[in-house]
Protein backbone atom coordinates (compact mmCIF):
# COMPACT_ATOMS: atom_id res chain seq x y z
CA UNK A 1 0.00 0.00 0.00
CA UNK A 2 2.70 2.34 1.10
CA UNK A 3 4.62 1.62 -2.06
CA UNK A 4 1.70 2.70 -4.24
CA UNK A 5 1.23 5.81 -2.20
CA UNK A 6 4.86 6.75 -2.63
CA UNK A 7 4.64 6.09 -6.36
CA UNK A 8 1.55 8.26 -6.60
CA UNK A 9 3.23 11.03 -4.66
CA UNK A 10 6.26 10.99 -6.95
CA UNK A 11 4.06 11.12 -10.02
CA UNK A 12 2.03 13.97 -8.54
CA UNK A 13 5.16 15.97 -7.77
CA UNK A 14 6.56 15.31 -11.22
CA UNK A 15 3.29 16.37 -12.81
CA UNK A 16 3.26 19.56 -10.78
CA UNK A 17 6.88 20.29 -11.69
CA UNK A 18 6.23 19.67 -15.37
CA UNK A 19 3.25 21.98 -15.38
CA UNK A 20 5.38 24.57 -13.56
CA UNK A 21 8.10 24.24 -16.20
CA UNK A 22 5.57 24.43 -19.03
CA UNK A 23 4.03 27.62 -17.60
CA UNK A 24 7.47 29.09 -17.19
CA UNK A 25 8.40 28.32 -20.77
CA UNK A 26 5.06 29.50 -22.11
CA UNK A 27 5.50 32.82 -20.34
CA UNK A 28 8.96 33.19 -21.85
CA UNK A 29 7.68 32.44 -25.34
CA UNK A 30 5.02 35.08 -24.85
CA UNK A 31 7.64 37.54 -23.72
CA UNK A 32 9.86 36.89 -26.74
CA UNK A 33 6.88 37.69 -28.96
CA UNK A 34 5.82 40.89 -27.22
CA UNK A 35 9.35 42.19 -26.83
CA UNK A 36 9.94 41.54 -30.52
CA UNK A 37 6.68 43.27 -31.48
CA UNK A 38 7.74 46.25 -29.40
CA UNK A 39 11.25 46.34 -30.87
CA UNK A 40 9.93 45.87 -34.40
CA UNK A 41 7.51 48.77 -33.97
CA UNK A 42 10.25 51.07 -32.72
CA UNK A 43 12.59 50.08 -35.56
CA UNK A 44 9.85 50.71 -38.12
CA UNK A 45 9.37 54.16 -36.65
CA UNK A 46 13.09 54.78 -36.88
CA UNK A 47 13.07 53.84 -40.56
CA UNK A 48 10.14 56.21 -41.13
CA UNK A 49 12.01 59.05 -39.45
CA UNK A 50 15.10 58.22 -41.50
CA UNK A 51 13.09 58.60 -44.68
CA UNK A 52 11.73 61.90 -43.46
CA UNK A 53 15.26 63.07 -42.70
CA UNK A 54 16.31 61.98 -46.19
CA UNK A 55 13.59 64.22 -47.64
CA UNK A 56 14.49 67.18 -45.45
CA UNK A 57 17.13 69.83 -46.01
CA UNK A 58 19.67 68.15 -43.75
CA UNK A 59 20.53 65.53 -46.31
CA UNK A 60 22.61 66.21 -49.40
CA UNK A 61 21.50 64.24 -52.47
CA UNK A 62 24.05 61.45 -51.97
CA UNK A 63 23.23 60.80 -48.34
CA UNK A 64 19.52 61.14 -49.08
CA UNK A 65 19.88 58.34 -51.58
CA UNK A 66 21.87 56.18 -49.17
CA UNK A 67 19.45 56.86 -46.33
CA UNK A 68 16.34 56.06 -48.36
CA UNK A 69 17.93 52.90 -49.64
CA UNK A 70 19.03 51.63 -46.21
CA UNK A 71 15.71 52.60 -44.62
CA UNK A 72 13.74 50.61 -47.19
CA UNK A 73 16.14 47.73 -46.84
CA UNK A 74 15.62 47.72 -43.07
CA UNK A 75 11.85 47.76 -43.46
CA UNK A 76 11.72 44.93 -45.91
CA UNK A 77 14.45 42.72 -44.51
CA UNK A 78 13.51 39.18 -43.53
CA UNK A 79 13.79 38.27 -39.88
CA UNK A 80 17.24 36.80 -40.28
CA UNK A 81 18.71 39.71 -42.23
CA UNK A 82 17.07 42.30 -40.05
CA UNK A 83 19.98 42.91 -37.71
CA UNK A 84 22.38 43.58 -40.56
CA UNK A 85 19.93 45.84 -42.38
CA UNK A 86 19.38 47.88 -39.21
CA UNK A 87 23.14 48.23 -38.83
CA UNK A 88 23.25 49.63 -42.34
CA UNK A 89 20.63 52.21 -41.45
CA UNK A 90 22.47 53.14 -38.25
CA UNK A 91 25.64 53.64 -40.28
CA UNK A 92 23.90 55.85 -42.82
CA UNK A 93 22.28 57.94 -40.08
CA UNK A 94 25.51 58.38 -38.18
CA UNK A 95 27.38 59.57 -41.29
CA UNK A 96 24.73 62.20 -41.84
CA UNK A 97 24.27 63.29 -38.22
CA UNK A 98 27.94 63.27 -37.29
CA UNK A 99 27.95 67.03 -37.11
CA UNK A 100 24.33 67.61 -36.28
CA UNK A 101 25.11 70.73 -34.25
CA UNK A 102 25.17 72.69 -37.52
CA UNK A 103 21.44 72.05 -37.97
CA UNK A 104 19.39 75.09 -37.04
CA UNK A 105 15.96 74.81 -38.70
CA UNK A 106 13.32 73.91 -36.07
CA UNK A 107 11.67 71.16 -38.14
CA UNK A 108 14.96 69.39 -38.66
CA UNK A 109 15.92 69.84 -35.02
CA UNK A 110 12.64 68.19 -34.06
CA UNK A 111 13.43 65.28 -36.33
CA UNK A 112 16.88 64.83 -34.83
CA UNK A 113 15.52 65.08 -31.28
CA UNK A 114 12.83 62.51 -32.05
CA UNK A 115 15.47 60.21 -33.46
CA UNK A 116 17.58 60.60 -30.32
CA UNK A 117 14.66 59.72 -28.07
CA UNK A 118 13.78 56.78 -30.23
CA UNK A 119 17.36 55.50 -30.17
CA UNK A 120 17.36 55.51 -26.38
CA UNK A 121 14.14 53.50 -26.37
CA UNK A 122 15.42 51.08 -28.97
CA UNK A 123 18.46 50.36 -26.84
CA UNK A 124 16.21 49.36 -23.95
CA UNK A 125 13.93 47.35 -26.23
CA UNK A 126 16.94 45.48 -27.62
CA UNK A 127 18.23 44.56 -24.21
CA UNK A 128 14.75 43.40 -23.15
CA UNK A 129 14.41 41.28 -26.26
CA UNK A 130 17.90 39.79 -26.14
CA UNK A 131 17.32 38.91 -22.50
CA UNK A 132 14.00 37.20 -23.30
CA UNK A 133 15.53 35.23 -26.17
CA UNK A 134 18.57 34.02 -24.25
CA UNK A 135 16.45 33.06 -21.23
CA UNK A 136 14.06 31.12 -23.45
CA UNK A 137 16.89 29.30 -25.12
CA UNK A 138 18.41 28.44 -21.77
CA UNK A 139 15.17 27.02 -20.43
CA UNK A 140 14.44 25.13 -23.65
CA UNK A 141 17.75 23.33 -23.27
CA UNK A 142 16.70 21.83 -19.93
CA UNK A 143 16.63 18.05 -19.98
CA UNK A 144 13.06 17.59 -18.73
CA UNK A 145 11.73 20.17 -21.16
CA UNK A 146 13.32 18.38 -24.08
CA UNK A 147 12.32 14.94 -22.83
CA UNK A 148 8.64 15.84 -22.50
CA UNK A 149 8.69 18.22 -25.48
CA UNK A 150 7.24 20.98 -23.35
CA UNK A 151 8.16 23.57 -25.96
CA UNK A 152 5.52 22.03 -28.22
CA UNK A 153 5.34 23.63 -31.63
CA UNK A 154 6.54 27.05 -30.52
CA UNK A 155 9.33 28.10 -32.87
CA UNK A 156 12.77 28.46 -31.34
CA UNK A 157 13.54 32.15 -30.90
CA UNK A 158 16.09 33.64 -33.27
CA UNK A 159 19.18 35.25 -31.83
CA UNK A 160 19.87 38.72 -33.11
CA UNK A 161 23.18 40.47 -32.91
CA UNK A 162 21.49 43.75 -32.25
CA UNK A 163 23.79 44.73 -29.40
CA UNK A 164 26.08 46.99 -31.37
CA UNK A 165 23.60 47.93 -34.05
CA UNK A 166 22.10 51.03 -32.65
CA UNK A 167 24.14 53.77 -31.11
CA UNK B 1 -8.92 56.23 -16.86
CA UNK B 2 -7.73 58.93 -19.24
CA UNK B 3 -5.47 57.84 -22.04
CA UNK B 4 -1.86 57.39 -20.99
CA UNK B 5 -2.60 57.52 -17.27
CA UNK B 6 -1.74 54.22 -15.68
CA UNK B 7 -2.31 52.38 -12.45
CA UNK B 8 1.12 51.52 -11.11
CA UNK B 9 1.93 49.39 -8.09
CA UNK B 10 5.36 49.76 -6.49
CA UNK B 11 6.69 47.30 -3.93
CA UNK B 12 9.35 48.40 -1.46
CA UNK B 13 11.02 45.50 0.37
CA UNK B 14 12.33 47.44 3.38
CA UNK B 15 10.49 48.94 6.33
CA UNK B 16 9.02 52.29 5.35
CA UNK B 17 9.64 53.91 8.74
CA UNK B 18 13.39 53.35 8.67
CA UNK B 19 15.28 55.79 6.47
CA UNK B 20 17.22 54.26 3.60
CA UNK B 21 18.19 54.71 -0.01
CA UNK B 22 15.62 52.32 -1.47
CA UNK B 23 12.77 53.76 0.59
CA UNK B 24 13.48 57.35 -0.38
CA UNK B 25 13.92 56.34 -4.01
CA UNK B 26 10.52 54.62 -4.00
CA UNK B 27 8.89 57.57 -2.24
CA UNK B 28 10.32 60.13 -4.67
CA UNK B 29 9.40 58.02 -7.68
CA UNK B 30 5.84 57.51 -6.42
CA UNK B 31 5.39 61.23 -5.78
CA UNK B 32 6.78 62.11 -9.19
CA UNK B 33 4.45 59.67 -10.96
CA UNK B 34 1.45 60.92 -8.96
CA UNK B 35 2.32 64.47 -9.97
CA UNK B 36 2.24 63.27 -13.58
CA UNK B 37 -1.34 62.13 -13.05
CA UNK B 38 -0.81 58.40 -12.65
CA UNK B 39 -2.44 56.35 -9.95
CA UNK B 40 0.30 54.94 -7.73
CA UNK B 41 0.10 52.57 -4.78
CA UNK B 42 3.17 51.55 -2.78
CA UNK B 43 3.23 48.36 -0.74
CA UNK B 44 5.83 48.36 2.02
CA UNK B 45 6.39 46.85 5.44
CA UNK B 46 5.82 49.36 8.23
CA UNK B 47 6.18 49.28 11.99
CA UNK B 48 3.55 51.91 12.51
CA UNK B 49 0.57 52.25 10.17
CA UNK B 50 -0.13 55.79 11.27
CA UNK B 51 1.67 58.63 9.60
CA UNK B 52 2.22 56.77 6.36
CA UNK B 53 1.74 58.81 3.20
CA UNK B 54 -1.64 58.27 1.55
CA UNK B 55 -0.17 56.24 -1.29
CA UNK B 56 1.54 53.67 0.99
CA UNK B 57 -0.18 50.46 2.03
CA UNK B 58 1.36 48.59 4.93
CA UNK B 59 2.12 44.91 4.43
CA UNK B 60 2.79 44.29 8.12
CA UNK B 61 5.59 44.68 10.63
CA UNK B 62 9.09 44.13 9.22
CA UNK B 63 11.55 41.67 10.71
CA UNK B 64 15.08 42.93 11.37
CA UNK B 65 17.82 40.71 9.97
CA UNK B 66 21.52 41.53 9.64
CA UNK B 67 22.28 41.82 5.98
CA UNK B 68 25.11 43.22 3.87
CA UNK B 69 26.81 44.97 6.78
CA UNK B 70 23.66 46.62 8.05
CA UNK B 71 20.34 45.67 9.54
CA UNK B 72 17.70 45.12 6.89
CA UNK B 73 14.05 45.35 7.85
CA UNK B 74 12.31 42.90 5.57
CA UNK B 75 9.04 40.97 5.62
CA UNK B 76 7.98 37.52 4.50
CA UNK B 77 5.81 34.62 5.62
CA UNK B 78 2.31 33.34 4.86
CA UNK B 79 0.49 36.35 6.28
CA UNK B 80 2.62 38.77 4.28
CA UNK B 81 2.09 36.64 1.18
CA UNK B 82 -1.67 36.79 1.65
CA UNK B 83 -1.52 40.57 2.02
CA UNK B 84 0.61 40.89 -1.11
CA UNK B 85 -1.86 38.82 -3.11
CA UNK B 86 -4.78 40.79 -1.77
CA UNK B 87 -3.06 44.07 -2.68
CA UNK B 88 -2.36 42.83 -6.21
CA UNK B 89 -5.87 41.55 -6.87
CA UNK B 90 -7.62 44.61 -5.48
CA UNK B 91 -5.23 47.12 -7.04
CA UNK B 92 -6.15 46.46 -10.66
CA UNK B 93 -2.68 47.51 -11.74
CA UNK B 94 -1.41 48.03 -15.25
CA UNK B 95 2.14 47.40 -14.08
CA UNK B 96 4.07 46.39 -11.00
CA UNK B 97 7.45 47.87 -10.19
CA UNK B 98 9.33 45.62 -7.75
CA UNK B 99 12.38 46.89 -5.90
CA UNK B 100 15.11 44.44 -4.94
CA UNK B 101 13.15 41.35 -6.00
CA UNK B 102 16.14 39.10 -5.26
CA UNK B 103 15.99 39.84 -1.55
CA UNK B 104 13.74 37.68 0.65
CA UNK B 105 11.03 40.24 1.22
CA UNK B 106 7.65 41.24 -0.18
CA UNK B 107 9.03 42.19 -3.63
CA UNK B 108 9.99 38.58 -4.17
CA UNK B 109 6.58 37.45 -2.96
CA UNK B 110 4.86 39.89 -5.31
CA UNK B 111 6.99 38.67 -8.20
CA UNK B 112 5.98 35.12 -7.37
CA UNK B 113 2.28 35.93 -7.11
CA UNK B 114 1.82 38.29 -10.04
CA UNK B 115 1.47 37.72 -13.74
CA UNK B 116 1.76 40.48 -16.35
CA UNK B 117 4.06 43.45 -16.87
CA UNK B 118 6.61 43.39 -14.06
CA UNK B 119 9.59 45.71 -13.83
CA UNK B 120 12.33 44.99 -11.31
CA UNK B 121 14.91 47.43 -9.98
CA UNK B 122 18.10 46.08 -8.44
CA UNK B 123 19.84 48.39 -6.02
CA UNK B 124 22.37 46.21 -4.21
CA UNK B 125 25.91 45.90 -5.44
CA UNK B 126 28.22 43.64 -3.56
CA UNK B 127 30.37 40.68 -4.28
CA UNK B 128 29.95 39.45 -0.73
CA UNK B 129 26.35 38.41 -1.10
CA UNK B 130 27.31 34.81 -1.70
CA UNK B 131 24.94 33.49 0.97
CA UNK B 132 22.00 35.51 -0.17
CA UNK B 133 22.51 34.35 -3.69
CA UNK B 134 23.00 30.71 -2.72
CA UNK B 135 19.26 30.41 -3.14
CA UNK B 136 19.68 31.37 -6.81
CA UNK B 137 18.07 28.15 -8.19
CA UNK B 138 14.87 29.09 -6.38
CA UNK B 139 15.01 32.73 -7.27
CA UNK B 140 15.86 32.29 -10.93
CA UNK B 141 12.40 31.21 -12.19
CA UNK B 142 10.89 34.07 -10.20
CA UNK B 143 13.29 36.75 -11.41
CA UNK B 144 12.72 35.42 -14.91
CA UNK B 145 9.13 36.68 -14.76
CA UNK B 146 10.32 40.28 -14.79
CA UNK B 147 9.54 41.85 -18.14
CA UNK B 148 12.27 44.44 -17.72
CA UNK B 149 15.14 44.84 -15.31
CA UNK B 150 16.69 48.06 -14.12
CA UNK B 151 20.00 48.37 -12.26
CA UNK B 152 20.73 51.62 -10.47
CA UNK B 153 24.42 51.57 -11.29
CA UNK B 154 27.03 49.73 -13.32
CA UNK B 155 28.09 48.04 -10.07
CA UNK B 156 24.57 46.75 -9.45
CA UNK B 157 24.36 45.56 -13.04
CA UNK B 158 27.59 43.62 -12.66
CA UNK B 159 26.36 42.00 -9.46
CA UNK B 160 23.27 40.93 -11.33
CA UNK B 161 25.29 39.51 -14.20
CA UNK B 162 27.53 37.53 -11.89
CA UNK B 163 24.94 36.19 -9.46
CA UNK B 164 21.81 35.82 -11.51
CA UNK B 165 23.23 35.63 -15.01
CA UNK B 166 20.90 38.27 -16.36
CA UNK B 167 21.36 41.71 -17.83
CA UNK B 168 19.71 44.99 -16.92
CA UNK B 169 19.29 48.53 -18.19
CA UNK B 170 21.10 51.08 -16.04
CA UNK B 171 18.93 53.94 -14.81
CA UNK B 172 20.50 55.96 -11.99
CA UNK B 173 18.74 56.98 -8.79
CA UNK B 174 17.07 60.36 -8.90
CA UNK B 175 17.56 63.56 -6.94
CA UNK B 176 15.65 66.83 -6.95
CA UNK B 177 18.43 68.87 -8.51
CA UNK B 178 16.38 72.08 -8.35
CA UNK B 179 16.22 71.90 -4.57
CA UNK B 180 20.00 71.92 -4.49
CA UNK B 181 20.42 74.62 -7.10
CA UNK B 182 18.66 77.13 -4.82
CA UNK B 183 20.88 76.43 -1.81
CA UNK B 184 22.89 79.21 -0.17
CA UNK B 185 26.13 79.23 1.81
CA UNK B 186 25.59 78.94 5.57
CA UNK B 187 28.34 80.65 7.62
CA UNK B 188 28.14 78.04 10.36
CA UNK B 189 29.46 75.40 8.01
CA UNK B 190 31.71 77.32 5.62
CA UNK B 191 35.44 77.91 5.94
CA UNK B 192 37.97 75.11 6.14
CA UNK B 193 35.43 72.41 6.80
CA UNK B 194 35.03 68.77 5.91
CA UNK B 195 31.44 67.55 5.61
CA UNK B 196 30.12 64.08 6.27
CA UNK B 197 26.51 62.86 6.06
CA UNK B 198 25.30 59.40 7.04
CA UNK B 199 24.67 56.94 9.83
CA UNK B 200 28.15 57.55 11.20
CA UNK B 201 28.09 54.67 13.68
CA UNK B 202 27.95 52.08 10.91
CA UNK B 203 31.54 50.94 10.20
CA UNK B 204 30.95 50.75 6.44
CA UNK B 205 30.23 54.49 6.33
CA UNK B 206 33.90 54.92 7.20
CA UNK B 207 33.89 57.83 9.65
CA UNK B 208 36.74 56.18 11.57
CA UNK B 209 38.96 56.45 8.49
CA UNK B 210 38.35 60.18 8.45
CA UNK B 211 39.11 60.34 12.18
CA UNK B 212 42.44 58.56 11.61
CA UNK B 213 43.33 60.95 8.81
CA UNK B 214 42.57 64.02 10.88
CA UNK B 215 45.88 64.47 12.79
CA UNK B 216 47.73 64.61 9.48
CA UNK B 217 45.27 67.12 8.06
CA UNK B 218 45.56 69.30 11.18
CA UNK B 219 49.33 69.59 10.64
CA UNK B 220 48.75 71.17 7.24
CA UNK B 221 45.50 73.00 7.92
CA UNK B 222 45.42 74.02 11.62
CA UNK B 223 41.86 75.39 11.59
CA UNK B 224 40.19 72.37 10.01
CA UNK B 225 36.71 71.43 11.27
CA UNK B 226 34.64 68.33 10.63
CA UNK B 227 30.85 68.64 10.45
CA UNK B 228 28.87 65.43 10.70
CA UNK B 229 25.18 65.14 9.93
CA UNK B 230 23.02 62.06 10.25
CA UNK B 231 21.28 59.95 12.87
CA UNK B 232 23.31 58.32 15.62
CA UNK B 233 24.78 58.88 19.06
CA UNK B 234 27.89 61.11 18.85
CA UNK B 235 29.01 60.30 22.42
CA UNK B 236 30.19 56.81 21.45
CA UNK B 237 32.19 58.18 18.55
CA UNK B 238 33.69 61.04 20.54
CA UNK B 239 34.69 58.70 23.39
CA UNK B 240 36.61 56.46 21.04
CA UNK B 241 38.84 59.22 19.65
CA UNK B 242 41.79 61.06 21.14
CA UNK B 243 40.82 64.07 23.30
CA UNK B 244 42.53 66.73 21.20
CA UNK B 245 40.50 65.73 18.17
CA UNK B 246 37.11 66.02 19.90
CA UNK B 247 36.72 69.77 19.61
CA UNK B 248 37.19 69.54 15.85
CA UNK B 249 33.87 67.75 15.47
CA UNK B 250 30.39 69.19 15.26
CA UNK B 251 27.47 66.77 15.21
CA UNK B 252 24.26 68.13 13.74
CA UNK B 253 22.06 65.05 14.06
CA UNK B 254 19.54 64.47 11.32
CA UNK B 255 19.05 67.55 9.11
CA UNK B 256 16.23 68.64 6.82
CA UNK B 257 16.42 68.40 3.04
CA UNK B 258 16.79 72.16 2.83
CA UNK B 259 19.62 72.18 5.35
CA UNK B 260 21.25 69.34 3.47
CA UNK B 261 21.34 71.46 0.32
CA UNK B 262 22.85 74.40 2.24
CA UNK B 263 25.31 72.04 3.92
CA UNK B 264 26.55 70.84 0.53
CA UNK B 265 26.99 74.39 -0.72
CA UNK B 266 28.83 75.47 2.42
CA UNK B 267 31.43 72.85 3.29
CA UNK B 268 34.84 73.14 1.67
CA UNK B 269 35.04 69.43 0.89
CA UNK B 270 32.39 66.75 1.18
CA UNK B 271 34.05 63.50 2.31
CA UNK B 272 32.59 60.04 1.65
CA UNK B 273 34.99 57.49 3.14
CA UNK B 274 32.58 54.53 2.75
CA UNK B 275 34.31 51.18 2.69
CA UNK B 276 31.72 49.30 0.64
CA UNK B 277 28.18 48.05 0.55
CA UNK B 278 27.24 51.13 -1.40
CA UNK B 279 25.52 50.58 -4.70
CA UNK B 280 24.92 54.02 -6.08
CA UNK B 281 25.93 56.76 -3.71
CA UNK B 282 22.94 59.08 -4.02
CA UNK B 283 24.55 61.34 -1.42
CA UNK B 284 27.42 62.07 -3.82
CA UNK B 285 24.97 63.02 -6.56
CA UNK B 286 23.34 65.37 -4.06
CA UNK B 287 26.71 66.77 -3.00
CA UNK B 288 27.56 67.49 -6.64
CA UNK B 289 24.16 69.07 -7.24
CA UNK B 290 24.71 71.28 -4.20
CA UNK B 291 28.02 72.45 -5.60
CA UNK B 292 30.33 70.71 -3.14
CA UNK B 293 33.72 69.43 -4.17
CA UNK B 294 33.71 65.76 -3.35
CA UNK B 295 36.40 63.51 -1.93
CA UNK B 296 35.31 59.87 -1.96
CA UNK B 297 36.78 56.42 -1.50
CA UNK B 298 37.41 54.56 -4.74
CA UNK B 299 34.82 51.81 -4.18
CA UNK B 300 33.23 50.78 -7.52
CA UNK B 301 29.96 52.68 -7.04
CA UNK B 302 31.69 55.97 -6.23
CA UNK B 303 34.33 55.48 -8.90
CA UNK B 304 31.70 55.12 -11.59
CA UNK B 305 29.44 57.87 -10.23
CA UNK B 306 32.33 60.35 -10.14
CA UNK B 307 33.34 59.45 -13.69
CA UNK B 308 36.59 57.84 -12.48
CA UNK B 309 37.66 61.07 -10.84
CA UNK B 310 36.44 63.59 -13.35
CA UNK B 311 33.74 65.08 -11.12
CA UNK B 312 35.33 64.51 -7.75
CA UNK B 313 38.55 63.33 -6.15
CA UNK B 314 39.01 59.67 -5.27
CA UNK B 315 41.27 58.20 -2.59
CA UNK B 316 42.23 54.58 -1.99
CA UNK B 317 39.48 53.04 0.09
CA UNK B 318 40.33 52.43 3.78
CA UNK B 319 43.64 54.32 3.42
CA UNK B 320 43.53 57.27 5.83
CA UNK B 321 46.97 58.50 4.72
CA UNK B 322 45.76 58.86 1.15
CA UNK B 323 42.56 60.51 2.36
CA UNK B 324 44.61 63.06 4.32
CA UNK B 325 46.86 63.90 1.37
CA UNK B 326 43.97 64.37 -1.05
CA UNK B 327 41.99 66.41 1.48
CA UNK B 328 44.93 68.74 2.16
CA UNK B 329 45.48 69.20 -1.54
CA UNK B 330 41.84 70.14 -2.09
CA UNK B 331 41.61 72.52 0.85
CA UNK B 332 44.77 74.38 -0.08
CA UNK B 333 43.66 74.66 -3.67
CA UNK B 334 40.40 76.66 -3.94
CA UNK B 335 40.69 77.05 -7.72
CA UNK B 336 40.73 73.29 -8.18
CA UNK B 337 37.78 72.93 -5.83
CA UNK B 338 35.74 75.48 -7.72
CA UNK B 339 36.53 73.82 -11.02
CA UNK B 340 35.42 70.42 -9.70
CA UNK B 341 32.26 71.91 -8.24
CA UNK B 342 31.26 73.61 -11.48
CA UNK B 343 31.82 70.48 -13.54
CA UNK B 344 30.07 68.39 -10.90
CA UNK B 345 26.91 70.44 -10.62
CA UNK B 346 26.51 70.41 -14.39
CA UNK B 347 26.95 66.63 -14.41
CA UNK B 348 24.48 66.19 -11.53
CA UNK B 349 21.65 67.36 -13.79
CA UNK B 350 21.70 63.85 -15.27
CA UNK B 351 20.35 62.57 -11.96
CA UNK B 352 17.43 64.96 -11.80
CA UNK B 353 14.06 63.26 -11.36
CA UNK B 354 12.80 64.85 -14.58
CA UNK B 355 15.40 62.86 -16.51
CA UNK B 356 15.42 59.70 -14.39
CA UNK B 357 11.64 59.25 -14.07
CA UNK B 358 11.28 59.77 -17.81
CA UNK B 359 13.69 56.89 -18.49
CA UNK B 360 11.87 54.70 -15.98
CA UNK B 361 8.52 55.52 -17.54
CA UNK B 362 9.87 54.67 -21.00
CA UNK B 363 10.70 51.23 -19.65
CA UNK B 364 7.22 50.94 -18.12
CA UNK B 365 5.68 51.69 -21.49
CA UNK B 366 7.74 49.02 -23.20
CA UNK B 367 6.91 46.48 -20.54
CA UNK B 368 3.21 47.19 -20.94
CA UNK B 369 3.15 46.60 -24.69
CA UNK B 370 0.38 44.17 -25.58
CA UNK B 371 -0.66 43.48 -22.01
CA UNK B 372 -4.01 43.74 -20.31
CA UNK B 373 -2.69 44.36 -16.84
CA UNK B 374 -1.43 42.56 -13.78
CA UNK B 375 -3.27 39.50 -12.50
CA UNK B 376 -2.58 36.90 -9.86
CA UNK B 377 -0.88 33.88 -11.35
CA UNK B 378 -3.05 31.60 -9.18
CA UNK B 379 -6.14 32.90 -10.99
CA UNK B 380 -4.74 31.70 -14.28
CA UNK B 381 -4.15 28.14 -13.21
CA UNK B 382 -6.17 25.65 -15.20
CA UNK B 383 -7.59 23.76 -12.22
CA UNK B 384 -8.76 26.93 -10.53
CA UNK B 385 -10.59 27.92 -13.69
CA UNK B 386 -12.14 24.45 -13.93
CA UNK B 387 -13.33 24.62 -10.37
CA UNK B 388 -14.67 28.11 -10.96
CA UNK B 389 -12.47 29.42 -8.17
CA UNK B 390 -11.76 33.05 -8.76
CA UNK B 391 -10.66 34.78 -5.65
Amino acid sequence: MNKYFLGFLIIAILAWYLSFLATRLDRLHGRVETSWANLDGLLQRRAAIAIEIARSDIADPASALLLTFTAHQAREASVRDRSQAESGLTGALSILLENSETISAPIELDLVRELDELTAKIKVAISMHVEAVSRTQMVRKKFLIRLFRLAGHAPAPVVYEFEGDVF
Amino acid sequence: MPLGKKRIGIVCPYGWDTPGGVQSHVGDLAEYLIAQGHHVSVLAPAINDEGLPEYVTSAGRPIAIPYNGAVARVLFGPLAFARVKQWISSGNFDLLHLHEPAIPSISLLACWAAEGPLVGTFHAASTRQKIAFAITPFIEPVIEKLTARIAVSEAARETLQIHLDTDAVVVPNGIYAKRFANAHVDDRWSGNTLGFIGRFQEPRKGLSILVHALPRIIEAVPDIKVIVAGPGNPVDVLDSMEPHLRNRFTFLGRISEEDKANFMSSVAVYVAPNTGGESFGIILAEALAGGASVLASNIPAFDSLLGHGEYGTLFTSEDSRDLAEKAIDLIQNPAKRRQLAVRGSEYAKNFDWDVVAESIYDIYEMAMVGSTGVTLSSDNRAWNKLLGRNS
